[in-house]
């Protein structure tokens, strides 16, 4: 069975057209036009996409009570607003936000990476080049080979967050800030050894790293 | 409100009272002392010395005051009838005995002088031993108002013989000499205390004005909820009690202001939500429906005109955000809130966003950021949305350049932020070109943050050189 998604919008042309979108992307799609029973809609679901402007119950107090109701539930605010003053107020309770218009598969995107991170993402394991990431059991196969890669507990933090962030380029310090938990201070060169190690287990050749890539001059990247 | 009313009931009548009125009842009462005070202290100085020194005055002046002593002698002398000179003679060594300090004579009708006591005084004090006209009255002239205090009395009946008798005493023994200068020691003594209560009176009175302008002045300057001073009590209904009480109408009129200003601004800041949700939604749709429009098979040309469509779409979108976001940042919607931050960690976390886009638009990113932290007081959205403009510029107006610049540059000693391009420059011409908004919220959002901004521009390219205003700041550039 397909990820299940709650989609709250009002707006009939909007709301047609996501749903298409998010179902030809092979999600399942629960679609309400109002806030007023989302809680118990959101029953079973894996996240939320939620409007800011309803009828009735505006997003942020819908999201609120989704919150409370199930905190581990990703919520990613959708709103035709400006993005200054509801940025704000949104964030406080979603996990992420998407300023309309958007680009569909830019949503789609956001919603990939709330599904990783929130490890509701589909069983089947992550294939980043040569590796097979298996998240659910945290284990990391080699594809090719079918040996298991072990990583120490940093390294494989590490991983994890680039992997948690897909396609994104995390700068130093917020690598180092997640996984350390402390301020980023002189962690550079901790930060680069680890790295190096880490290349060293998982890439086909530690010298020209094909999986975790430097962005020079800001941090690394891991491409799906 | 009661407790308040209650308060200026109790106070009394002088409290009551203007500033004014109660000054002039001051200097009033303080003129008026003057003619009061003289008999006042008299009074107040006789009933003391009357209560308490009675036996001091019978002391000073032990014969009586001088009219006394006239009378006494007088009567003496009307007793010595005929005037035999043995019964005279006795009388007088008695009368001697009884003024011990006075020195006495008497004078017989054919103007001799006959006993004069003490007897070792003879020849002195302008006593002559036979008596004539002009010695009577040299005598006299002498004696009149002059130390010692001379009685002359004549003998006999109604003191109408020819033969007298002298009593001379110290004055100071007929009249309360000492005595009397001690009350002028009361008097300035008296006199001083009053001068000194109507200072303090005075003082006191301008020292409690004084506290309380100046508790009135603290209640203006202190600043309560929503930045606005707290009204202050009203104790007392004279001129500052009134100040008082206007300061408070102030306070109400500045606070009813600012809560139809707010009113204003919630209704202003909703305007613009609808506003920015009426525009957007069938921009969204458009977008949606363009995207579909993509995925169906079409001609070169076709695809061409969708990615102007979906260019335009994007553009637009842009606009309204900000439109609306320099809206809401001139009518003073968007509160910045700065804190310090390393400008190089959130350029760098920006310019991470921004790869991907740059990497699609074959853009070549040059980043060389100091490790070490360069810290700004600065607003982290603001200063992102600031970069996202400038790096949304690159996109749109310098992509040809294929190059984006991102480092510290020393300046006059200042750390600079640089943004390089390769672009065609802001005089160039350029596709997107607009209004320029995006650059108007870069200004203001800049401002706002106490940064300035410089732009170097030439057809090769453009350096803006962001930084910190105003030389008298510390910088923070390393640790």
């Amino acid at each position: 069975m397909n990820t299940e998604l709650l989609y709250i919008e009002d707006d009939r042309e909007i709301g047609t057209f996501v749903v298409q979108h998010l179902r030809s992307s092979g999600y399942e799609v629960k679609w309400l036009r109002s806030g007023e029973q989302a809680v118990e809609q959101a029953e079973g679901c894996k996240l939320v996409i939620l409007d800011v402007m309803l009828p009735g119950l505006d997003g942020f107090t819908v999201g609120q009570r989704l919150k409370k109701a199930m905190p581990g539930l990703p919520i990613l605010m959708l709103s035709a607003r400006t993005a200054i003053d509801d940025k704000l107020q949104g964030l406080q309770f979603a996990d992420d936000y998407v300023t309309k218009p958007f680009h569909p598969d830019e949503l789609t995107a956001r919603i990939e990476v709330l599904l990783r991170r929130s490890g509701n993402h589909a069983p089947e394991a992550l294939q980043v080049k040569h590796l097979l990431v298996h998240e659910r059991e945290n284990r990391i196969v080699n594809g090719e080979t079918g040996e298991e890669i072990l990583l120490s507990g940093k390294q494989f933090h590490i991983f994890n967050y680039l992997l948690r962030h897909l396609g994104q380029i995390m700068t130093k310090e917020q690598i180092y800030e997640s996984v350390w938990g402390e301020p980023y201070l002189e962690g550079d060169k901790t930060l680069m050894v680890h790295i190096r190690y880490l290349r060293e287990k998982i890439e086909k050749d530690p010298a020209a790293p094909a999986i975790i890539e430097t962005v020079r001059g800001i941090g690394y990247r891991v491409r799906a | 409100m009661s407790a308040r009313r209650d308060g200026r009931r109790k106070q009394g009548f002088f409290a009551r009272q203007s500033l004014l009125t109660r000054y002039i009842l001051i200097v009033v009462s303080g003129f008026l002392f003057i003619p009061i005070i003289i008999p006042l202290a008299s009074l107040v100085y006789m009933t003391t010395s009357a209560i308490g020194g009675g036996d001091d005055v019978r002391f000073t002046m032990k014969y009586g005051n001088a009219g006394e002593v006239e009378m006494d002698w007088h009567a003496e002398a009307r007793s010595l009838r005929g005037g035999r000179p043995d019964e005279v003679n006795a009388r007088l060594r008695a009368l001697a005995d009884e003024y011990p300090e006075a020195s006495l004579f008497w004078v017989d009708a054919e103007g001799q002088t006959r006993l004069r006591l003490p007897e070792d005084a003879e020849g002195e004090g302008g006593v002559p031993d036979h008596w004539s006209a002009d010695d009577a009255v040299r005598f006299m002239k002498t004696s009149v108002g002059g130390d010692p205090f001379t009685v002359v009395a004549f003998l006999g009946e109604n003191n109408g013989e020819a033969a007298f008798m002298a009593l001379q005493l110290p004055r100071k023994l007929v009249e309360a000499g000492p005595s009397s200068g001690s009350g002028t020691t009361f008097f300035v003594a008296f006199v001083c205390v009053s001068f000194v209560l109507f200072t303090a009176l005075s003082l006191l009175f301008f020292l409690r004005i004084r506290k309380r302008l100046l508790l009135l002045q603290a209640a203006m300057s202190k600043r309560g909820e929503h930045g606005l001073p707290a009204p202050v009590e009203v104790k007392r209904a004279d001129e500052i009690g009134g100040l008082e009480g206007a300061f408070n109408g102030m306070v109400e009129q500045l606070k009813a202001g600012r809560e139809r200003q707010q009113e204003e601004e919630e209704l202003r800041k909703k305007l613009i939500s609808n506003l920015s949700h009426d525009l957007r939604t069938p921009l969204t749709v458009m977008r949606g429906h363009l995207y579909t429009l993509g995925k169906e098979p079409l001609s070169g040309a076709g695809k061409e005109s969708l990615a102007t469509l979906e260019r335009k779409a994007d553009g637009l979108g842009e606009l309204i955000d900000n439109l609306l976001a320099y809206t809401l940042m001139t009518s003073g919607r968007y509160r910045l809130e700065p804190e310090p931050a390393d400008v190089w960690r959130l350029a760098r976390e920006s310019a991470a966003a921004w790869y991907p886009v740059w990497e699609k638009a074959g853009i070549e990113a040059d980043i060389r950021l100091p490790a070490d932290p360069l810290v700004w007081k600065v607003d982290k959205l603001a200063f992102r949305r600031i970069l996202d403009n400038l790096f949304q510029n690159i996109v749109r107006h310098a992509a040809g350049g294929r190059y984006a610049g991102l480092y510290a540059e020393r300046r006059d000693g200042r750390l600079m932020l640089v943004i390089e391009d390769r672009g065609p420059g802001l005089s160039g011409s350029s596709e997107g070109k607009g209004a320029g908004i995006g650059l108007a919220i870069v200004e203001y959002l800049l401002r706002e943050m106490g940064l300035a901004w410089e732009r170097e521009s030439s057809e090769i390219g453009t350096r803006i050189l962001i930084y910190q205003s105003g030389s008298s700041e510390t910088w923070g550039d390393s640790r």
